[in-house]
């Protein structure tokens, strides 16, 4: 009996396979000539005259020219037809300008070039470079959407930085802690004003806008993308122009808020770091985080594992992998996405205004109060502590040590202020990491 | 709204704050706790300084002699 089922099923086979592949064969060919059909009425033969005209319709010149109504980009947004013309050769302008600022001004030219030169692709017009297929766009879904980038960046943060000055001295962390005030400060002020109808940004929005007084550029991308992914760019921006621009916030801020003398105090040597110490370091951070703040995790853990990377001895090849090749990496793709959000179409809104105005103030509540909690420490500590180093807070590592180190020297040419200023300037990394965790729990 | 906010601004301060302090408190007791476990991790091993022998001290005595003798004649 069985014998006779598969004497039957071979035979089936047998016919049904011919069959199936005469059937698929001669359906490919009625496909292909249903296809050489649509072809053959694509090509039509046309005039020289017309070619030229569909050609010149396809020129950038064309499209600046002639912008259309309820043109879609890429991602499906609608273009108003000032940005399709005007808007996008005024953001072709920002961008030479930002090329210029980090070119002859020096002024973080590793971010500003990657962010301008997406931002110069981002305007070309019916190239849709930032859309699905293109290759900023792509970046963008890859790293940016998912903030993989931020986290790939903090990994390199953390192997490029020596926690040794915040160990000999860990009091100074305060000032890290209280360097955060502007970002805190800040949701409420955004809060305030949208109440007023000056601004219109949700609680959400008002707090992403915050996190720029953080002056931590990853940070700003991780929480602006989780937060308020339409305000991503303006922000992005915002927060690495203020980074770059620290040098000239904040001395004028740092002076109005101390007196001569207090700028001329010394502070005494610190205590000594064991290589031991600087190890257990990241692990230490990382074991706060999980009991108290886990949220924050994703940033501080990638943090303390370049750290420990870094301070174990062991892994030279990782840690250099992390601290140049990985990071570089990152940042031109970085850099590059996060230009896709300076395209006319997602940069020339209101809002940009109001967040470049939000992040300006909260960078300078930040350093404003941590000035003022130096002064604070410096009247009950023991040890005289120079309310300088407070402004170095905010995390910009280490523009912002050296901004404070600077100022100190005007005073008084023998002061060096660096390697105090480290500390709390690496605590404000935490800092602002901690404070991103916060928003995350909350939202 | 603003309440709110300020309410949001008082508890992300507060666990900042608190984040930190902890860190001081914990680093510092670390500290502690390695100086009295491993003193030897705070020795400075790079500042011994470095051993030379006489023969060495001849090597650069002659190196010396021929830098300033090639300045002379060039």
């Amino acid at each position: 009996m069985k014998k006779r089922v598969i004497q039957f099923l071979l035979a089936l086979s047998v016919v049904m396979i011919p069959i199936g592949a005469i059937a698929t064969v001669s359906h490919m060919s009625e496909g292909a000539k249903v296809e050489a059909k649509a072809q053959k009425e694509v090509y039509e033969s046309k005039g020289f005259g017309e070619m030229l005209y569909n050609f010149w319709k396809q020129t950038g010149i064309y499209a600046f020219l002639h912008p259309q109504e309820g043109v879609k980009n890429a991602k499906g947004d609608e273009v108003t037809k000032f940005q399709q013309s005007f808007g996008r050769l005024i953001m072709i302008g920002i961008t030479f300008l930002l090329f210029y600022l980090a070119i002859a001004k020096g002024f973080e030219p590793l971010l500003l070039i990657p962010i301008g030169f997406g931002g110069l692709l981002a305007n070309i017009p019916l190239a849709n470079i930032i859309g699905d297929g293109g290759f900023i766009g792509e970046l963008f879904k890859a790293g940016i959407e998912n903030e993989l980038f931020p986290i790939l960046i903090f990994m390199g943060v953390g192997a490029m930085t020596d926690f040794g000055p915040l160990l000999a001295n860990p009091k100074t962390a305060l000032l890290g802690a209280a360097a955060q005030f502007g970002i805190f400060g800040t949701l409420v002020g955004a809060v305030a004003l949208s109440q007023l109808g000056v601004f219109d940004f949700s609680l959400q929005d008002a707090a992403a806008i915050s996190i720029i007084g953080g002056a931590d550029g990853p940070t700003t991308v991780f929480i602006a993308s989780k937060l308020a992914p339409d305000l991503l760019g303006a922000m992005a921006v915002a927060a690495y122009s203020y980074m770059a621009l620290v040098p000239v916030i904040q001395p004028p801020i740092m002076k109005a808020l101390t007196t001569p003398e207090e700028r001329r105090i010394k502070m005494t040597t610190k205590r000594k770091v064991s290589q031991l110490e600087k190890m257990l370091f990241p692990l230490t951070v990382l074991v706060l985080t999980i009991l108290i703040l886990p949220e924050s995790s994703p940033l501080i853990g990638a943090l303390t594992f370049g750290n420990f990377v870094r301070e174990s001895k062991v892994v030279e090849r990782l840690s250099k992998t992390l601290q140049n090749e990985l990071i570089n990496i990152v940042t031109i793709f970085l850099g590059l996405s996060v230009g896709s959000k300076l395209a006319a179409e997602y940069f020339l809104v209101p809002e940009t205004l109001g967040i470049l105005i939000l992040g300006l103030v909260a960078f300078s509540v930040g350093t404003a109060a941590g000035v003022i909690m130096g002064k604070i420490m410096n009247r009950l500590s023991k040890e005289p502590i120079n309310p300088l180093i407070g402004a170095a807070g905010v995390s910009a590592v280490p523009m912002a040590a050296r901004v404070a180190n600077r100022v100190g020297m005007e005073e008084d040419p023998t002061n060096v202020l660096l390697m105090h200023a480290m500390g709390p300037n690496v605590a404000g990394v935490i800092g602002s990491a901690v404070a991103a965790g916060v928003y995350l729990s909350i939202f | 709204m603003i309440l709110e906010a300020v309410k949001y601004m008082i508890l992300g301060m507060g666990v900042v704050f608190v984040f930190l302090y902890l860190m001081v408190v914990v680093l510092d007791l670390q500290h502690k706790l390695l100086m009295k476990f491993f003193p030897e991790s705070f020795e400075d091993s790079s500042k011994e300084p470095p051993v030379t022998t006489k023969r060495e001290k001849l090597k650069k005595v002659a190196a010396i002699t021929a830098a300033l003798h090639h300045m002379k004649n060039s």
